[in-house]
């Protein structure tokens, strides 16, 4: 017992309700409006195939009613409707049928094309399931793997003894439901017989039972997945056996998604399991014995009957005060308005009308065999029970609604038909017929039909016995409609690196976030301290985040020369030189330094973000080539630490009894040196444009080695400095930063870097390309940017559009106000025109502001303060 | 349950061709990790200047630093790995794969489990251990 709250009324619910049957109980009628024509849509399966009672609940759209058990407190509410869904001003399209053919969409909105971002908007709030709820975080779902030998999917009796069988037999086994287990069938001998066969198996240690757990597909391997609530597992099993029952056939007839108009299992489930009365009169449709059995169970809560429909072997079956008998009598159509009103049965050409507000179909089953038409053929996977019955679909009748989620009649088939699409699969993407919620449960044996009586498809008996519903569309993952945080289970948070220094980060107040994969600190109080501290002192900051590798084996060198486009074979032991690298179409992947060590190895550094792509594409040119390397990654293994500023010597002097100075030490060069008791080898550097030493170490001595320096440092009133203070330091340098300052297609000489390649080398990766890239004019280029009334924040400019005589011609990638050039500088990229490349262009949005392209270095272009 | 903690194993890497790692000998108290054909780990009780390749240009190096590893056990210590990989566990032995998508490697030996992952993804790995795991660790 309880209350639910439903669009702003407290509907009360009892043990055992689901959320359709409580609503159902309260007065509601129309549960959803369908998506096209916004037809009035009621219950009708009961079984959880159908679309009309997807609901959002608690803010999770498309639930199905029919399925989801009440809960106290639990907001329910319909997704559709203008402005609401009992009153839904938007059924004005069900009229203008001839303004929205089959494909209407595909036809309609192509022009005028400004018109299409109204008409999407449009389209969107007509349409649809409900809007996702933009301010619920995400629940934390978990994953876990499972081995099994079988995986059972549906706890009836034919799963049930299916797991049981195969757990005799020594087989571990999983049986998953998607609803607990008996909770579908009306009480009766079947549910006895499952409710033995639970206790049965419950019982078995060789069998592990997952109802609440939902099949979404049949992967490759075998995987299947199953999603619960706040957890997907993933089970691997070694076969698979489909036991998820079968449907009851969706009859097609005008009239037939009129509400009033029900399946025979969800009009008994709500009387017999419910105890709510579908209708007050009935017509009832019984195909087989199932169906006689329903009739029964209405007739018990009080329906009164007026007509029935049976075939001739059922006919003496029928029992007494069941109305009018129709022997093979069939609807020829269902008539109403908001609700069914009459019935008109036909037996041959002969047609009687029937009033009632109760039509109930149970014209036989459709096995729902779409998890096992996933497989791939020869994969274990078998069907079993209903699910492996034969396929009772009748024809279709002149008109009615085939496809409920997506709106489409047999009228838009047999216009698409006449378009041209003749094949089951392709009239299936004209119409999206199949392509909704119940991806087919419904409708997907009509259009077989409507194929196949039109000659279209192949028929059922050149099929393979797994497949064999001829002419069905290929059936995919997801088979029930499943939420993106279940599809997201274990994959919430963003992979974040930490360099050992993390910790001592953090006590010192660092703001960090993350760049580059990397969690870094950008600043540590005051970045522009920081910047004047690194510029007048000294200072040091954390790049452990470099890439850095060790290159070995007897063709190292052969590789390097391979693999960076300058020359390589002239560096001295003790020496480094700035390396780009390129792909084979000539543009900048990454950049870094390379060091040749006195063992004959190289010690290459890249990016930070671009380390496990240089990792491979080393391995990968090696690979290639045969050549007999060897690649250590020496990322996770050494921190760096980057002792920047004009006394940056005279710290590391106070540190080290080793020479550093500017002959031992050379610019650029590297040496391996002891400082505070680390071994470091010791890399001169110029990205930050002053005097420079990265201190390459182990990990594990990284904050021994920042204390000391911190400590040492205090001499010369040493701050750190973090991201913030590196953008305006490199800028003024007028260094890029791969990624912010470049294109993917960028090459050396559209960045100004040509003096980075070599071509006279007889092979590098990427000269091929670049040598036809010369043939060709320069169109785009990096250029360095001043600013002329650029706003006090010139760092919003970045991004900004820059034009000439109002067309742009490129984009502003960095901009700063330099603290040394009391000038606002940046870099961008400019196009060419006929008239050569722009020297001066306007900066669009900032207010009249205008950029200059100068030269860089902005900052001592010289490099003298950096040589030291 | 399941019980994890951090363990300190060392990690020597030999970088050499795939015959002289064919012929690489597990210290006493060290196992064997062949990660790749042309490349070893040593992990366990291991210096690396017991460790001898004789192949020119092949590199043997103490690479520990490079490692955070950590140590599942108890009874539901393979439940508890369920949540974290796709990947089957041996018996016994060195398996490598992703896990909690990062590219690990797996020592198995009876009773538990050894992860060792990129230095830098440590506290991100425990911490998802910690999280996913929570039903089943102690």
């Amino acid at each position: 017992m309880g209350s639910l709250r439903f669009e702003g009324r407290e509907v009360a619910f009892t043990d055992g309700d689901t959320i359709a049957s409580a609503l159902f109980r309260a007065g509601v009628r129309t549960f959803s409006r369908s998506m096209k024509y916004h037809r009035r849509r009621a219950l009708y399966c009961g079984t959880g195939d159908c679309p009309n009672c997807l609901l959002t609940v608690d803010g999770t759209p498309a639930v199905h009613a029919c399925q989801a058990p009440c809960a106290d407190g639990m907001e329910v509410r319909r997704p559709h409707g203008w402005p609401s869904t009992e009153r839904d001003l938007l059924h004005v399209t069900d009229s203008l049928h001839r303004l929205m053919p089959v494909g209407f969409y595909y036809k309609t909105f192509i022009r005028p094309r400004f018109a299409w971002e109204t008409a999407e908007k449009v389209i969107r709030r007509a349409t649809g399931l409900g809007a996702l709820p933009p301010t619920t975080a995400a629940e934390r779902s978990v994953v876990r793997h499972v081995r099994t030998d079988v995986l059972v999917v549906g706890a009836g009796a034919a799963g049930l003894e299916a797991a049981r069988d195969a757990a005799a037999a020594g087989e571990r086994v999983i049986v998953c439901d998607e609803s607990p287990i008996g909770a579908a069938i009306a009480p009766g001998a079947a549910l006895d017989r499952v409710r033995a066969l639970e206790a049965e198996v419950r019982a078995m240690p060789e069998v592990t039972v997952l109802d609440g757990h939902t099949a979404l597909g049949i992967y490759e391997g075998l995987e299947v997945p199953l999603v619960a609530d706040r957890e997907l597992v993933r089970v691997h099993p070694k076969r698979v056996v489909v036991a998820a029952g079968a449907a009851e056939i969706h009859p097609v007839f005008p009239g037939n998604d009129l509400p009033g108009v029900w399946l025979g299992r969800g009009a008994a489930r709500m009387a017999g399991v419910h105890g709510v009365r579908p209708g007050d009169v009935a017509v009832v449709v019984a195909g087989t014995e199932e169906g006689l059995a329903h009739l029964e169970t209405l007739q018990a809560s009080g329906v009164r009957i007026a007509a029935v429909a049976v075939p001739t072997s059922l006919a003496g079956r029928v029992p007494e005060g069941s109305g009018e008998v129709v022997v093979d009598g069939a609807v020829y159509e269902a008539r109403g308005g908001k609700t069914l009103s009459s019935v008109v049965l036909r037996r041959g050409t002969e047609g009687k009308r029937f009033d009632c507000d109760l039509l109930v179909l149970s014209l036989g089953l459709a096995p729902r065999d779409g998890l096992a038409r996933m497989a791939l053929p020869g994969e274990a996977v078998e069907l079993v029970g209903d699910a492996a019955g034969p396929d009772a679909t009748p024809p279709n009748g002149h008109d009615g609604t085939v496809c409920l989620c997506e709106d489409v009649s047999l009228h838009d088939l047999r216009q698409a038909w006449d378009e041209g699409y003749r094949n089951a699969e392709i009239l299936k993407r004209y119409t999206t017929t199949t392509m909704g919620p119940c991806q087919g449960a419904m409708c997907g044996r009509a259009l077989s039909c409507f194929a196949r009586d039109r000659g279209g498809t192949a028929p059922a008996e050149t099929t393979p016995a797994l497949f064999a519903a001829a002419a069905r569309t290929t059936s995919r993952p997801p088979a029930r409609p499943v939420t993106l945080e279940s599809l997201a289970a274990a994959v919430h948070e963003l992979i974040d690196k930490r360099t050992s220094l993390h910790d001592v980060h953090l006590a010192a107040g660092a703001r960090v976030d993350r760049s580059g994969g990397w969690i870094r600190p950008f600043t540590y109080g005051d970045w522009r301290e920081e910047y004047r501290a690194v510029r007048e002192r000294v200072s040091v900051m954390d790049v452990g985040t470099l890439g850095k590798f060790t290159i070995g084996g007897a063709d190292a060198a052969t590789l390097v020369d391979r693999m960076f486009p300058c020359r390589t074979d002239d560096l001295a032991p003790g020496r480094t030189r700035y390396v780009l690298s390129l792909d084979e179409a000539g543009y900048v992947m990454d950049d870094g330094l390379l060091c040749a060590v006195a063992d004959g190895t190289f010690y290459l550094t890249s990016t930070s973000g671009g380390a496990v792509r240089t990792d491979a594409r080393l391995r990968d040119l090696a690979d290639r080539m045969s050549l007999d390397v060897h690649v250590l990654d020496r990322t996770a293994q050494w921190g760096a630490i980057n002792v920047a500023g004009p006394h940056a010597r005279d710290l590391l002097e106070r540190l080290t009894g080793d020479a550093v100075d500017a002959g031992s030490v050379l610019y650029p060069g590297f040496a391996d040196v002891t400082v505070a008791g680390v071994p470091c080898r010791a890399v001169r550097t110029g990205f930050v444009g002053e005097l420079a030493f990265e201190l390459h170490h182990p990990r594990s001595r990284g904050p021994e080695l920042w204390e000391a320096l911190i400590r040492e440092g205090a001499a010369w009133d040493l701050l750190p400095h973090g991201l913030d203070a590196l953008e305006l330091l490199r800028l003024e340098k007028g260094h890029v930063y791969l990624g912010q300052d470049t294109m993917p297609d960028d090459t050396p000489a559209k960045l100004g870097m040509s003096w980075a390649v070599s071509m006279d080398k007889e092979w590098f990766l990427g000269k091929r390309a670049l040598e036809r890239l010369t043939e060709l004019p320069a169109t785009r280029k990096l250029v360095g940017l001043e600013f002329d009334g650029a706003p006090a924040d010139v760092a919003d400019v970045r991004g900004a559009p820059l034009l000439v005589g109002g067309q742009m011609v490129g984009r502003v990638t960095s901009a700063e106000p330099s603290i040394a050039l009391d000038r606002s500088i940046g870099l961008g990229w400019v196009r060419a025109s006929d008239a050569g490349f722009p020297s001066a262009l306007d900066v669009a949005g900032h207010g009249g502001a205008r950029a200059h392209v100068v030269a860089t270095p902005f900052y001592d272009p010289s490099g003298e303060r950096l040589r030291g | 349950m399941a019980e994890l903690r951090a363990v300190s194993p060392s990690v020597v890497a030999i970088l050499a061709s795939a015959a002289a790692c064919d012929r690489v000998a597990a210290p006493s108290g060290a196992i064997v990790c062949r990660v790749a054909p042309p490349e070893v780990l040593l992990v366990g009780e291991v210096d690396v200047s017991d460790v001898h390749v004789d192949e020119p240009g092949a590199i043997v190096e103490d690479v520990t630093d490079g490692w955070t590893a950590f140590e599942l056990a108890g009874d539901d210590a393979a439940d508890a790995f369920s949540r974290l990989s796709e990947l089957e566990l041996p018996e016994e032995g060195f398996v490598q794969g992703e896990v909690a998508r990062i590219g690990a490697k797996l020592i198995v030996e009876p009773g538990r489990l050894m992860i060792l992952v990129p230095a830098m993804l440590g506290a991100f790995i425990e911490e998802r251990i910690r999280i996913d795991c929570a039903e089943v660790l102690a």
